[in-house]
């Protein structure tokens, strides 16, 4: 486990999850991880993790995070019991339910994704058209192309492991999922593999993804 | 007389620009219209060698633009008809030595004695794409079966969706029947899958081409010709007329032409 480690997973943005005691050696990774992300983690919604033992620490935490001109929208932990910080604690049991309640964002897009393009949205992500080789497409949750997909998607972007990618034909030459990220088969693609019309699913199984018929992983799930 | 401006252009390069532009522009001037053709590939002209009307470059489009010369003066009329003037790209120079709007000062200023404008770009999507994308009033994407250059002119029409509002067509050069059918080409309907935008020709590969580009004769002035005929299609096309597309399909062999192909497999 990292000492200081930068998630996305939750629906309140980023996550910045401290797994050390000391708040001097607190101090000090954090100073690291803000050498080489400070700017970042200036134009995001934070929230901080903390666990059992170091969640007595918070309002140390913060105030130095603040003093960097990092601001933190809430603290997570276990238990609240024990926890003082003067922003709002949630527990980790609570987020889930508070994820559902989120009205989910869906993002359009209209059209051919063309090769140079690049589409970010929050949330889920629609593209209606072929989404065209060397284009990108990041979304932070799922990622749905009625169409072609050649170039790259990332669903989950930020850390949401339980993104699915689908489209009518999921031909791009990397999939990248939360966390994970897979490559096409080396096997030269014929053109004839590129006519292919079947509906697909990519997500992540046992750390691993999986590519599946659409059918075929509707019957999985349930 | 309000002319318009008629950009040719790839992204990718050697997929039939220059030869493209020159048998448009003949042909358009064939069928009665006032053409003038602007070379833009600045530093690396051919688009005189292809209209053969290399000999004949006095002043170039770089003069114009800075002011040596008066217009006029640049325009090089073909050999052949009487409608068609060429503007020849500097080669002492590079794609630097004019701007986009100096470029689009002069087809504004064409544009009051021509019909067509024709701008053949350079390839790429660079300062020459570019000065040739920004007075253009209709584009005409080139392109070949193979799929770098169905991405790169992809890459183009994404450029021109996301800044511009322009009429784009495209035309598909060099399909070769006998590839398509063994399934090692892509075939019209293949690249018009992946760029989704108004076909105006399919163009088949020809061999007779290089021998046209080195005597300066464009295949749409020989009669024989397949991407001649395919050429004069285009025109049509552009002129409006509603011209069906043609059947581009494997060129018929006598059995003696059989048997040497089977070996020759």
């Amino acid at each position: 486990m990292e000492k200081v480690a930068i998630k996305g997973k939750n629906f309140l943005g980023f996550e910045l999850e401290i797994n050390i005691d000391k708040i001097d050696e607190i101090k000090k990774e954090l100073e690291l991880v803000l050498a080489s992300s400070s700017h970042f983690l200036q134009n995001t919604l934070l929230t901080l993790k903390l666990n059992e033992t170091n969640k007595i620490l918070s309002n140390d935490i913060l105030k130095f995070l603040k003093d960097k001109n990092i601001y933190i929208n809430a603290v997570v932990v276990a238990d609240k019991k024990g926890c003082n910080a003067d922003i709002p604690v949630i527990e980790t049991k609570n987020m889930h339910l508070l994820a559902e309640k989120q009205d989910k964002q869906i993002a359009t897009y209209r059209g051919n994704v063309r090769n140079g393009q690049t589409i970010r949205a929050d949330g889920d992500l629609v593209i209606t058209g072929n989404v065209n080789s060397n284009s990108y497409i990041y979304a932070t949750g799922n990622i749905f192309v009625l169409g072609k997909l050649n170039g790259i998607p990332h669903a989950g972007y930020g850390g949401n492991n339980d993104a699915i990618i689908f489209a009518f034909a999921l031909n791009p030459p990397q999939i990248r999922i939360g966390d994970f990220i897979t490559r096409s088969p080396e096997e030269g693609v014929s053109l004839r593999n590129i006519k292919g019309v079947l509906p697909e699913v990519a997500y992540i199984n046992d750390n691993n993804i999986m590519i599946n018929t659409y059918e075929e992983w509707l019957r999985l799930k349930d | 007389m309000s002319g318009k401006v008629l950009t040719i252009t790839s992204g990718k390069g050697g997929v039939g620009k220059s030869t493209s532009s020159a048998n448009i522009a003949l042909g358009l001037a064939l069928s009665g219209k006032k053409v003038v053709t602007i070379d833009l590939d600045i530093g690396l002209r051919n688009l005189d060698m292809i209209l053969g009307l290399e000999n004949r470059i006095v002043y170039d489009v770089v003069n114009i633009v800075e002011k040596v010369c008066k217009l006029n003066q640049a325009l090089i009329k073909d050999k052949r008809t009487d409608n068609m003037f060429l503007i020849a790209a500097a080669q002492t120079r590079d794609k630097s030595a004019v701007s986009a709007q100096q470029i689009t000062n002069l087809t504004n200023d064409l544009k009051k004695d021509f019909d067509y404008i024709i701008l053949d770009s350079p390839a790429g999507i660079e300062s020459g794409f570019k000065n040739a994308m920004t007075p253009a009033d209709e584009v005409i994407i080139i392109t070949t079966p193979e799929i770098s250059a169905v991405r790169d002119a992809d890459r183009v029409i994404g450029i021109l969706e996301a800044n511009t509002k322009k009429d784009v067509s495209l035309i598909i050069n060099r399909i070769n029947p006998r590839l398509v059918k063994k399934g090692d080409m892509m075939s019209k309907d293949d690249v018009l899958q992946v760029l989704s935008i108004p076909l105006i020709g399919v163009v088949p590969e020809d061999d007779n081409i290089v021998s046209y580009t080195n005597i300066g004769e464009p295949s749409i002035l020989h009669k024989e010709s397949d991407s001649g005929l395919a050429y004069k299609n285009i025109v049509k096309r552009i002129l409006g007329e509603d011209i069906s597309f043609m059947e581009i399909t494997e060129e018929k062999k006598g059995f003696l032409q059989s048997i040497i192909n089977f070996f020759k497999e």
